[in-house]
């Protein structure tokens, strides 16, 4: 396909000068997972990627690098616990799209700058890769990709951009709009569904 | 730019009865704190979001006093700011950004003292001397070029590190969110600020207002299409500014890098400055265990 092989030629252009990873002690894995994968985020992000294109590669990249039931769990936090295996099912299909559609969204600034991988650290199970996206104006944006290794394959659980967590904002975010609705969480799929649906 | 505490330093009445109100709010959630540590110290910063404990007790005011800032915000400042950003040309509009931000280095300069942060003090001061000096006046950034970076730092800091709890979440009306430890930060910063003692002492407390209110639109107009994006995919703007004002202040306390949009309306002081680069023990981060 053209306009794949083009885009394929575009990241390269764009994220291998920049992607170059300083060599961590640990977890060389992690950082090449978050070089290459946050040079894509940013390139699907940038100026001149079509709309519709942008939220399909986004999704695709959500689906297939983030640790997504992982992330629903800790977003749910105990409410987690009062749901059934359906309601998990329909919150996971909702919650993956809301994020797709907010953060191809919300981090739109940030799309087509340079990002380099700075380190990484371990925490706990997981790895910690630190890396700074520069703007124009010279400022750096940290981002902190938080990795786990799940069967093999290392998943995204959370992403700090300049010290604001993804999974932390969104489940205070539901927490509250539960918490609002007498504790139910049907009216947080209502909701979810609402704002879909609006998009 | 810690120039909105100018707006509530004066007159001093409001302020005394501020900050009597601040200390009897701040002071009061302590043995309810102390008691739920048991034996163990406080933490020195609180996690936000714990679960369905968003420390806002006060949610139904806060919320009226956010809905009224919300009109507020569409009918006047979004509106103003737009026109400034349209009016003066981005380089002006930086010196102006970079002008405000020299004026408040003194502050930034006691509080890095205050919190016993020598590195950080040492930064302050250089950045002051040399923007002031080649920066003329503080109208251009030149320290940042040569290796002095930008921090923010206020007094509401300062109490954090010093161990003092949050206090309730509050909505302040124009200024936003805070709770009752940065607003008697506010207050106490603004009493201490150079530039307002001398413009009080010269009886042109008007210049005090003047600043604080350029500050605001220029926080404002550096933030239009972030916030809107924010709005706009969120459930509910409340909680999610809520949720990104605590995490942002935890971050500034545990001095990581701050450039994120600030979620006040007006005020705010990190916008689009680069980060301070100082390495932070991973150990002495209180917030890096119990988060995950």
């Amino acid at each position: 396909m053209m306009l794949r092989s083009f885009a394929t030629a575009a990241f390269l252009l764009i994220a291998a000068p920049v992607a170059v990873a300083s060599p961590a002690a640990a977890a060389p894995d992690a950082v090449a997972f978050v070089s290459d994968l946050g040079g894509r985020a940013i390139q699907v992000l940038g100026p001149g990627v079509p709309a519709e294109q942008r939220l399909r590669r986004f999704r695709e990249l959500f689906r297939d690098d983030f640790d997504v039931p992982g992330i629903g769990q800790f977003v749910l936090g105990r409410h987690w616990r009062a749901t059934t295996p359906e309601e998990r099912q329909e919150f996971l299909r909702l919650f993956q799209e809301y994020v797709v559609q907010a953060y191809s969204t919300r981090l739109g600034e940030y799309g087509g700058q340079p990002f380099r991988v700075t380190g990484s650290r371990p925490n706990a199970d997981e790895i910690v890769v630190t890396s700074e996206i520069i703007r124009q104006n010279g400022s750096r944006i940290a981002v902190d990709w938080y990795l786990i290794d799940r069967g093999g394959q290392l998943k995204i659980t959370d992403v700090y951009v300049g010290g604001i967590s993804m999974k932390v904002t969104e489940r205070d975010e539901f927490g509250a709009v539960i918490q609002r609705n007498g504790g139910k969480i049907d009216a947080l799929l209502v909701q979810l569904r609402r704002k879909l649906a609006a998009n | 730019m810690s120039a909105r505490p100018s707006m509530l330093a004066w007159p001093g009445r409001y302020l005394a009865v501020g900050l009597g109100l601040a200390i009897i709010g701040w002071v009061a959630p302590q043995p309810a704190a102390a008691q739920s540590a048991g034996s163990a110290p406080p933490p020195m910063v609180e996690q936000p979001g714990t679960q369905d404990n968003f420390n806002d007790p006060l949610e139904d005011a806060n919320r009226a006093v956010f809905d009224f800032n919300q009109s507020v915000d569409r009918i006047v400042l979004v509106p103003v700011a737009k026109t400034y950003r349209t009016v003066l040309p981005g380089p002006i509009r930086d010196s102006v950004h970079d002008f405000l931000r020299n004026l408040n280095e003194p502050i930034v300069f006691a509080n890095d003292v205050l919190q016993a942060r020598p590195d950080l003090a040492v930064n302050t001061v250089g950045r002051f001397v040399v923007n002031s000096t080649l920066g003329v006046a503080g109208l251009f950034d030149v320290a940042t070029h040569v290796n002095l970076p930008y921090h923010s730092n206020d007094l509401g800091v300062t109490f954090a590190v010093w161990g003092i709890g949050e206090g309730p979440y509050l909505i302040l009306p124009i200024l936003g969110p805070s709770n009752v430890r940065d607003l008697a930060g506010q207050i106490g910063d603004s009493f201490a600020d150079p530039g307002n003692i001398i413009a009080s002492q010269n009886h042109v407390v008007w210049a005090s207002f003047v600043r604080a209110g350029t500050a605001g639109i220029d926080a404002r107009a550096r933030n239009i299409e972030t916030l809107a994006d924010i709005e706009k995919t969120s459930l509910d703007y409340y909680a999610t500014i809520r949720s990104l004002y605590r995490q942002r202040r935890a971050a500034q306390i545990r001095h990581e890098h701050t450039n994120l949009p600030n979620v006040s309306p007006l005020g705010g002081d990190s916008n689009g400055a680069p980060p301070i680069s100082y390495t932070v023990d991973p150990a002495s981060r209180p917030g890096e265990a119990p988060k995950r």
